[in-house]
């Protein structure tokens, strides 16, 4: 309880409190309404960047580097909590704090929107051989001529993924091609194509599928058709030994928009792993 | 008063900027708050042309006027995403369309309001090299049948790209740079906010 107040009032305090709001001048507002829920929201990715990274003061107003708050630890500290979803133990608790004092310590590790490192996973519908599957898209910025753009660097699709299972490695090293075979015009080859489950295990030991370029063939072939995004969230692993997740959270309450959804301590070689995953070509 | 600064923003981005786009990688502060400041003229049109599209007082001729207006303020391949909490999958529309359908919403009376609050995102730059930024704002809606009753209301974010080019036009035989702002597709989601 101590903990949800220490987090709350200044979530409070800073909603009540804006009068002079730099997101509210100059606007074309006419509602007479309570807005404080809609600019506690963070409301864009750029904005949880810049919340994030203290670029951006609790009245909602830019700082920049000549600004004596800019970044500023201190005040880093109050606002790194109130971008965690705080329904949700696993991103409210100690972890966080952790987090928090982590990041706060040195005060030297800040989002970079240029810098690599963080993913978009965009969940959508397709129509695959006439039925509606899931299928992740991942997604990450690329620099490019003038500036950047988002690409397309894994895909997570299950019909695909069922393909290539790991599998035993005494069931694999079971199936090879002897290292004579040449000499008998590889008569021997047919045994590759005998099962068609497993005939990846005569593949380089280095062998990765790459199932981008299958969603591209299938997408291609006519067989796989867009329908719709379900959602989009954000994995970063820009921090050092720090993975988290955010995602966007439609509610009411001074809690919402994009916050931390998932946070893990993971160390570097760790981390390694898993960008692999989603950016398996770096 | 507004109008001034408005026009002295401009006055500064047409005279300072000049052959900045090539060779500036990154927008001063002070230039990206006047940017800031034409992208958000462009908005506030499109929220005063909204208003009067959607008001049922406003005589047919007219609506279709402002609706070639509100188009002009688009890029011609833009388009609008709409979802609502209950359907959240996004149906696409043409701006022209989208304004149209406001128009002929079957409601006695419309109220159509916008938040004070917004948010300019940074401006990144595509390949090309134009900026590209996204600016969030909030409306509400509400449509009353002919006893007066409210049958509908919604609070819908509406997240606006805008596309900020520096251009050149030549005046009176000298070349002047002056960065020209378009709107380009807008997501409207609808929010839990009442």
């Amino acid at each position: 309880m101590t903990k949800f107040l220490k987090i709350m009032v200044p979530v409070l305090v800073l909603a009540l409190s804006f009068k002079v709001d730099a997101q509210v001048v100059g606007s074309l507002g006419d509602v007479q309404m309570d807005e404080t829920e809609l600019y506690t929201m963070t409301k864009q990715m750029s904005q949880f960047i810049n919340r994030f990274n203290y670029e951006e003061d609790p009245y909602g107003k830019r700082l920049y580097p000549k600004d004596a708050d800019y970044r500023s630890a201190e005040k880093r500290k109050d606002a790194l909590p109130l971008l965690f979803d705080l329904d949700n133990p696993r991103t409210s608790g100690t972890l966080r704090d952790f987090f928090v004092e982590d990041l706060t310590k040195n005060n030297n590790q800040f989002m970079d929107f240029l810098g690599g490192d963080w993913f978009s996973e965009v969940s959508a519908k397709f129509i695959w051989k006439g039925k509606e599957v899931d299928i992740s898209l991942i997604m990450a910025i690329e620099k490019e001529g003038l500036g950047s753009k988002w690409v397309i660097t894994n895909v997570f699709f299950s019909e695909f993924q069922k393909h290539f299972p790991q599998g035993e490695l005494a069931e694999r090293e079971k199936h090879f091609l002897h290292p004579m075979s040449h000499e008998l015009d590889f008569m021997n080859i047919y045994k590759v194509f005998n099962d068609p489950q497993i005939v990846e295990y005569y593949a380089s030991n280095d062998y990765q599928p790459d199932y981008l370029t299958l969603f591209f063939y299938e997408i291609k072939q006519g067989n796989l058709k867009f329908d719709h995004v379900e959602s989009v969230k954000f994995h970063i692993f820009q921090i050092q030994n720090w993975y988290f997740e955010v995602s966007w959270f439609n509610r009411s309450g001074y809690n919402s928009g994009w916050l931390i959804s998932n946070l893990i301590y993971l160390k570097n070689p760790e981390k390694e792993v898993l960008i692999k995953l989603y950016q398996p070509k770096k | 008063m507004k109008k001034l600064v408005f026009a002295l923003a401009f006055a500064f981005l047409a005279l300072s900027g000049h052959q900045l786009f090539a060779q500036e990688p990154e927008l001063s502060p002070e230039r990206k708050q006047a940017i800031d400041s034409l992208a958000l003229e462009k908005v506030r049109d499109l929220s005063k042309y909204v208003k009067l599209i959607g008001s049922k007082n406003t005589p047919w001729s007219e609506a279709n006027r402002v609706i070639d207006r509100a188009e002009e303020l688009f890029a011609p391949d833009a388009e609008i995403g709409v979802s609502s909490l209950a359907k959240t999958k996004v149906e696409y529309y043409k701006v022209r369309k989208y304004l149209e359908r406001l128009m002929r919403l079957n409601y006695d009376r419309v109220e159509i309001d916008w938040y004070k609050i917004q948010y300019v995102s940074d401006l990144q730059r595509q390949p090309d090299g134009t900026y590209v930024g996204v600016i969030t704002v909030f409306q509400t809606f509400k449509g009353y049948d002919a006893e007066g009753r409210l049958v509908y209301q919604d609070t819908t974010k509406k997240d606006i790209t805008v596309y900020v080019k520096r251009k050149e036009t030549q005046i009176g035989g000298r070349l002047i740079g002056f960065w020209d702002v378009m709107l380009g597709d807008m997501r409207v989601k609808e929010t839990t906010h009442k």
